[in-house]
């Protein structure tokens, strides 16, 4: 009974070729850079949701006493200027990251995935004006474009991921539209219109979901940027407003006493260079994973 | 090869203008009342009608935007609220420390971005190109200003080799612009590995190393040549994403650039400044862009020029 029940499990092998997803999920794990970044991805993840479990302290607990203190045991990262316990507004800090990271992102994804979409199913006149706007602002620096926008509406959280949608939006649409526009000669879809389909159907039920292999690639490359974006206009104080524990105004605040209390700027630092590390290994990964070309 | 580089200097009229449309933009989009902005709040009705009539705000924005276009096409980009100063005045003065600090660290980040990705890709798979590459993946996941801070910590405070901030000497141009470079290099260097990559995969390639040429022979004077074309146009676009760094570097090293000149005037809601600032980026990012078009035509016979 056994010996045939083998027997299937390798007909059924030998029949059916493994899936793609599944091919694809099996080089991912084996790349060990891979399972790094993705466990320092879910560390955060868990840090941001369990913060008020996790931080030992509030993360705007006024102590003036125990000011500037190093780090020990207590206080594993040491206090700022304000008595406050970094290693707990730290750990705040990763909501602000993430949230920003990922509202950021999903606009810009949304938007971008639209517009490319549009531009490369329909050509002509609408790809044409679509892909000006797009080549004008992917040439431009984020951070740049990001002052801007928040130097108009006014330094806020909110300001910081509007902005960042408003400029990371062309790296999806120029991605998209390039998709769409080797799908849209495929037979498959062909077969949709002949089948009297409208273009919105083929566009989002029939085409999309064959080009999002390399957007979903694409975003886990954005959320680091956005995410050190976020953090360049908090250090500026155009972001985060205090006493919001984000990582780049914690590096501000701990700027003037760089020399007495150099904790306060290495230790968030340290934590954006983590996480975004995380992100690069794990994209990366990814990347590779979904490339055919790579295939041993 | 000048029709092809005018062609793209017309191209860039109209980005220019769409600049200039969000820069009139800003000033009217922002909470408040242009005038309080300008002026402040404790002010007679009579005076806010006299500044209201001389801003023009009793005309229609189109014909308010015909004027400030005619006017930064003159070079007159108004006067600084604060400094009470033409704000073209203040931006000369300071684009020179901007252009310093951008040039070097674009030398600084090619210098190093180009050979270690050349050599990353040659040596695929060793322990060469995985500290190469592990070394560019740590560059590139730090945040700039926290290099910079970093590198201000070690080698200004503690260990004193370089003054802590300001402008004037090489000495005050090392850390800004090595903190600049080098994370600008992690980025370049991973390009320019993927880009030697593709081209050593090529039917050419195989052709000259079954020629017998020398491995040497076959990545110098073959490879390196074809590998260099998407790395020099992204000379170009570099400058823009560092021009754009530069904006918060400056403000870590107090240096006297247009981008602290911005920030400061951000928080002291000198508009003229921001507006003027800002163009006067713009047009630098364009123009690097457009240098990224034009080297890659000069580099690249396939591209035709019309």
């Amino acid at each position: 009974m056994q010996v045939v029940a083998e027997k299937d499990i390798q007909l059924a092998e030998l029949a059916e070729p493994r899936s793609g997803l599944a091919d694809i999920r099996r080089r991912l794990f084996k790349n060990k850079a891979a399972l790094f970044g993705l466990s320092i991805i879910i560390l955060l993840v868990l840090c941001a949701i369990f913060a008020n479990q996790i931080a030992p302290y509030t993360y705007d607990e006024l102590v003036l006493p125990r000011m500037l203190r190093p780090p020990s045991a207590d206080h594993l990262m040491g206090t700022d200027d304000l008595g406050r316990d970094i290693f707990s507004r730290v750990v705040h800090g990763s909501r602000i990251s993430l949230e920003v990271g990922f509202i950021a992102v999903g606009l810009s994804l949304v938007l971008g995935t639209i517009l490319g979409a549009l531009a490369g199913y329909f050509g002509g006149v609408v790809d044409y004006l679509i892909s000006a706007v797009t080549d004008i602002a992917w040439g431009f620096p984020v951070t740049l474009l990001a002052i801007v926008f928040v130097a108009t509406m006014g330094p806020s959280l909110m300001s910081v991921m509007v902005a960042v949608a408003l400029v990371s939006w062309a790296g999806y649409a120029r991605l998209v539209r390039g998709q769409f526009l080797s799908l849209r000669e495929k037979e498959f879809v062909e077969a949709a219109r002949v089948l009297g389909m409208g273009h919105l159907r083929i566009i989002f039920r029939h085409i999309l979901p064959n080009a999002l292999a390399p957007v979903i690639v694409m975003t886990t490359l954005e959320l680091p940027k956005a995410i050190i974006v976020e953090a360049s206009l908090s250090f500026l104080g155009l972001g985060a407003q205090p006493p919001t524990p984000s990582w780049g105004s914690i590096i501000s605040s701990g700027r003037g006493y760089i020399l007495e209390a150099p904790w306060m700027v290495m230790f968030p630092g340290l934590m954006i260079m983590l996480v975004v590390l995380g992100f690069n290994l794990f994209g990366d990964a990814l990347r590779d994973a979904l490339d055919p070309r790579l295939k041993e | 090869m000048f029709k092809y580089i005018l062609k793209k200097l017309i191209m860039m009229i109209p980005i220019l203008i769409g600049a200039t449309i969000i820069v009139f933009l800003m000033l009217h989009l922002a909470p408040g009342d242009p005038v309080h902005l300008i002026v402040g709040p404790n002010i007679t009705p009579e005076v806010y009608d006299q500044i209201y009539r001389s801003l023009g705000l009793d005309q229609p924005a189109v014909v308010q935007y015909f004027k400030f276009l005619r006017n930064v096409l003159q070079g007159n980009l108004g006067n600084s609220i604060l400094q009470r100063r033409p704000v073209m005045e203040i931006i000369w003065q300071r684009l020179p420390v901007t252009l310093e600090l951008s040039l070097a660290a674009l030398l600084i980040s090619f210098a190093i971005a180009i050979p270690a990705g050349v050599l990353a890709a040659v040596k695929r798979n060793t322990i060469t190109d995985y500290t190469c590459m592990t070394g560019a993946l740590i560059g590139m996941s730090m945040p700039t200003f926290w290099f910079g801070l970093l590198l201000l910590y070690f080698f200004a405070y503690k260990g004193g080799y370089f003054p802590v901030s300001g402008y004037g000497t090489w000495k005050h141009l090392v850390l800004p612009a090595f903190a600049m470079g080098l994370t600008d290099a992690a980025v370049t260097a991973r390009m320019a590995r993927s880009s030697m990559l593709e081209v050593i995969r090529q039917d050419y390639i195989r052709t000259a190393r079954s020629k017998g040429l020398a491995e040497k022979v076959v990545i110098y004077q073959h490879a390196l040549k074809n590998a260099l074309i998407p790395i020099i146009t992204l000379l170009g676009l570099r400058i823009g994403w560092i021009m754009g760094g530069s904006v918060i570097l400056e403000k870590v090293f107090a240096r006297p650039g247009l981008g602290s000149l911005m920030v400061d005037a951000i928080f002291a809601r000198d508009y003229p400044i921001v507006q003027g600032s800002l163009l006067v980026l713009t047009t630098f990012i364009i123009l690097g862009n457009i240098l990224a078009d034009i080297l890659y035509a000069v580099v690249d016979p396939r591209i035709k020029y019309h």
